[in-house]
């Protein structure tokens, strides 16, 4: 390196510590290690250095002294992102968002929560704890990640069939863009007159800029509901039910369906009581008031028995904290944890297809990993169509590695053949941009580049991302980590 | 081409006539006019059921309308997985009629909705009642496809109810009041048609009393999908025909859900209301409908040319809405949400009217709103400031208009700051 780079590097870090203080910046390699890659374990780079930022005003400074530098900058939440969103393309600065973690308002009256980016979602659930209110959106790493995270990828989770996703409840952000400028988008109230730049906002992925607040909805709680734990001889079996309860005008607060090998893993890891024989089993939720719920689960069970399945638990709740209630939905969302019993290493994707076309995309999935010799669990939000195939291998494996890639591939095709799209709720970070051209035309993409030059005109806010074209896109090296460092 | 009934009615809004209008029937036509209209620099007002032409800033300058309502065909509609893919121009009262025969419907209402078409129902951000329990249009748009001043096909979004590919070019569009482009097909989220419907209407005297049912309600054991309240003037207009009391304040509240909860919910309400509000009605099902109609509607009713539209913190409606002098204002307002429309019922002159909307707006602006003139003579929009209170963002808004119509061809004039 010349001594004109060093003495670069050597500024960035001093200015770094001049402004959030020394126990906020990370420069060791062994410190950075874990800030190589997020969930998505098949792409690794290191950063330069991470910083910690406290304040919205430290974010700001963070920024502008990237951009007097050129050097590239990355925000991260708690690094869940199973896409790769977080990954430090060419280096540079990873700004982490988890020290910003402050609940500053709950409002109960007008429905609605500020917080700092870096409150993990659960958190706020547990706030709202006892006032008859809750977040809605409930991703399954709802233990770990991130609201701000949540709102760079526009987070579902198991209950978004009847809720909606993050940006349906999401009112209003503040951000910090790319040149220092704080702006804030929406606000408390509904339907301020402008464009709806919180819609836009939501899902950028971290392209657009640096979220320093959220103002989310609040969600009245239903008074109760049930549970229930349907269990099928075959995927047929299960995914047909799913669409006979839409097609029957059930509107399931959520549907999530395992497979016989997730089935076996979550088992062993959680003793529930799911039947490890079985080929897949539906977790169908209603919820309301309690005077409805009688007879939406008695129409769910009809459909379950009509396709040859049985209702083998049905768990009536009111709080949320009943134990098998608890325990089912720690099962679900703990599914990829357990994983970790199957294989060293594994890759989830996330395609969407029309719910119609659940049956034959089980199919299509099931032939592909016996083709190449990769075994697949599958543990998905039905309901919307969401599959989550988890393909498991050796990240040590390079030939492995390969045919992973190459199944993922065929599947997300396959999702696109049938009218749908790649990614439901992980977001195409690194990992699928070469999807964008499938899903749409140049003109669609040059439209998303103007909008995020729009926001990020340097292109140094999180380069290389979504998007497969402009100025913010840097050559990457493919699979594998990128530098030796 | 079709429409040539209503040729006389061509306009561009605030009493503009347009240069030409062109009527596609494809989308390929429309980007066939576009492209031709464009190299010339000529601005294009695209249009749908013409019921809102009036809506907003004045066009800065005069140019061709684009008359979507050719573009009527429902694309693709797989009611098994409850969604549906439909042109601009196609009326929701139809695109209602082609759902119920599927047992669904969208959950979007829109005041004269046998002409509102959905692409002016989107780029307008209407909503009704129901928004409170069942979102806005922001809510159930899943994928759009629009046409720029280049004339080329721009599509966001897609058609699965769930996809996090690219940006949310769907959002964006909606309510964007036709600056962006010309929507030209849109797919929706639809849901089933409950099996029971209830409104349940309730007289209330005096605005510390709603203001205590309201705070109320946002904790009751019932959930309900609308929650409406009128001030007498507004009561009288929308219970029109309806044989239903009336009183200084009116609160309706809908229920929408399988019969034995919706049941369990108009007798849960009346118990939380029992000594509270009088003169309580309920009306179920079929019987509903034309109240439901008839608060929806309430958003074009005009006795004037004048309506305001607050958009407060939910706790804020009640008190704001007193603020407004029942002799002159018609007040109706999604409680729920926040938002309080009124309408001028009285005659009146600018130099009255402007000191009351600048002390309404500051109200307004103070708790974390706006307040927006729906509808307000040509002449007077200037001084009122149709879009409220300039806004930190509109600059952003600015750039994104500038990102996506550098030519500023679409609807010039019509938003925010000029946009
Ligand atoms: C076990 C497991 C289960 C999961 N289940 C679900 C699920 O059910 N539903 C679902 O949607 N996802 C799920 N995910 C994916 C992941 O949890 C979500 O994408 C989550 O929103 C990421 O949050 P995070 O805080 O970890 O963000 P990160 O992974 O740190 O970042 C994600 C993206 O957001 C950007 N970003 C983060 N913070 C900010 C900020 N403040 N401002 C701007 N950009 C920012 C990053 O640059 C990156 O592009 C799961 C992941 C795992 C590992």
């Amino acid at each position: 390196m010349s001594t004109a780079v060093v003495n670069a590097a050597v500024r960035l870090v001093d200015e770094l510590t001049a402004i959030v203080g020394v126990e906020n910046v990370l420069t060791e390699r062994d410190e950075k290690l874990v800030y190589e890659c997020d969930g998505y374990v098949i792409e690794k780079n290191l950063p330069d250095v991470v910083v910690f930022p406290t304040s919205t005003a430290d974010v700001v400074a963070i920024v502008k002294l990237c951009g007097r530098m050129g050097v590239p900058f990355v925000p991260r939440g708690a690094g869940t992102s199973l896409a790769g969103g977080t990954l430090a393309v060419g280096g540079g600065v990873m700004i982490c968002l988890t020290r910003m973690k402050r609940i500053v308002e709950i409002n109960i009256r007008d429905r609605y929560a500020v917080v700092e980016p870096g409150v993990v979602n659960v958190w706020l659930t547990r706030a709202l704890a006892g006032t008859g209110f809750h977040y809605a959106p409930d991703p399954s790493s709802q233990t770990a990640c991130t609201i701000g995270g949540n709102v760079a990828t526009n987070s579902g989770g198991p209950h978004t069939l009847k809720y909606g996703v993050t940006v349906n409840h999401v009112r209003g952000v503040e951000m910090v863009m790319p040149d220092g400028a704080v702006i804030e988008t929406g606000g408390l109230c509904e339907d301020d007159p402008g464009y709806d730049l919180t819609g836009l906002v939501v899902g950028n992925e971290g392209t657009f800029g640096i979220t320093t607040k959220v103002i989310v909805n609040l969600t009245r709680d239903p008074e109760g509901g049930r549970t229930l734990l349907a269990v099928f001889d075959s995927v047929d079996a299960a995914t047909e039910t799913v669409s006979g309860i839409i097609a029957a005008g059930i509107v399931p607060a959520a549907l999530e369906m395992l497979d016989q090998l997730m089935i076996q893993a979550i088992e062993a890891a959680f003793h529930f009581g799911f039947p490890v024989d079985a080929g897949a089993v539906l977790i169908i939720e209603v919820d309301g008031v309690d005077a409805g719920m009688e007879k939406d689960t008695a129409a769910v069970a009809e459909i379950v028995a009509s396709k040859g399945g049985s209702v083998r638990k049905s768990i009536a709740w009111y709080t949320r904290k009943e134990p098998e209630y608890v325990a089912i939905w720690k099962s679900r969302k703990s599914a990829f944890g357990a994983i970790g019993r199957l294989s060293p290493t594994f890759c989830t994707q996330d395609g969407v297809v029309p719910r119609t076309k659940l049956p034959h995309i089980l199919r299509f999935i099931n032939e592909v990993g016996r083709r190449h010799g990769i075994r697949v669990a599958n543990v998905f939000h039905a309901g919307d169509g969401n599959i989550h195939p988890i393909l498991l291998f050796d990240e040590r494996d390079a030939d492995q590695v390969k045919r992973v890639l190459l199944a993922s591939h065929e599947i997300l095709d396959e999702c696109i053949n049938v009218g749908g799209s790649v990614t439901g709720e992980h977001g195409i970070g690194v990992e699928k941009m070469e999807f964008m051209p499938k899903l749409f035309s140049p003109e669609d993409l040059a439209a998303m580049v103007a909008l995020r030059t729009t926001f990020n005109p340097t292109g140094l806010c999180s380069p290389s991302k979504m998007l497969p074209s402009g100025a913010a896109c840097l050559e990457r090296k493919g699979p594998g980590r990128h530098s030796p460092a | 081409m079709n429409h040539a009934a209503d040729h006389a009615a061509d306009t561009l809004g605030d009493g503009l006539s347009p240069l030409a209008v062109a009527r596609p029937e494809s989308i390929e036509q429309l980007c066939d006019v576009v492209k031709t209209r464009a190299v010339e620099g000529t601005p294009l007002f695209p249009q749908g059921g013409r019921t809102s032409l009036d809506y907003g800033g004045i066009p800065d300058a005069a140019g061709v309308a684009l008359d979507l309502r050719g573009l009527a065909r429902v694309v693709d509609y797989p009611a098994a997985d409850m969604t549906i893919t439909v042109e601009a121009g196609v009326t929701l009262a139809s695109l209602q009629d082609v759902l119920a025969r599927e047992g669904q419907r969208l959950l979007i209402e829109a005041p004269r909705d046998a002409e509102a078409t959905l692409g002016g129902i989107y780029a307008t951000n209407t909503s009704g009642p129901r928004r409170f329990g069942a979102g806005r249009p922001r809510d159930q748009i899943i994928g759009v496809s629009f046409v720029n001043a280049a004339g080329e096909v721009i599509k966001g979004g897609g058609r699965v109810v769930k996809n996090v590919a690219g940006y949310d070019l769907p959002k964006l569009l909606t309510g964007s009041m036709g600056t962006l482009g010309a929507i030209a097909q849109l797919t929706l989220k639809v849901r089933p048609v409950p099996e029971a419907s209830a409104l349940v209407w309730g007289t209330v005297a005096a605005i510390e009393q709603v203001a205590a049912l309201l705070d109320a309600l946002n904790t009751s054991a019932t959930r309900p999908i609308a929650v409406e309240l009128l001030n007498e003037q507004a009561s009288r207009r929308v219970a029109d025909g309806l044989d239903l009391p009336h009183g200084a304040w009116t609160l309706v509240v809908g229920f929408e859900d399988n019969a034995k909860s919706v049941a369990w919910q108009v007798a849960r309400i009346k118990e939380e209301w029992a000594g509270r509000a009088s003169a309580l009605a309920t009306l179920e099902n079929a019987a509903s409908t034309p109240l439901w109609a008839a608060l929806t509607n309430f958003a074009d009713a005009a006795p004037g040319d004048v309506s305001i539209l607050a958009n407060l913190r939910p706790s804020a409606a009640a008190a704001f809405a007193a603020l407004l002098d029942a002799s002159r204002w018609e007040v109706g307002a999604h409680a729920g949400s926040g938002i309080v429309r009124a309408h001028l019922a009285v005659a009146t002159t600018l130099e009255v009217l402007a000191p009351e909307v600048e002390t309404l707006r500051a109200r307004a602006v103070a708790d974390g709103g706006n307040l927006t003139l729906p509808r307000c003579p040509t002449a007077w929009k200037k001084r009122l400031g149709v879009w409220g209170a300039p806004r930190a963002d509109w600059e952003i808004c600015r750039r994104v208009k500038a990102a996506l119509d550098p030519g500023r061809v679409f609807n010039p004039g019509r938003f925010v700051g000029g946009i």
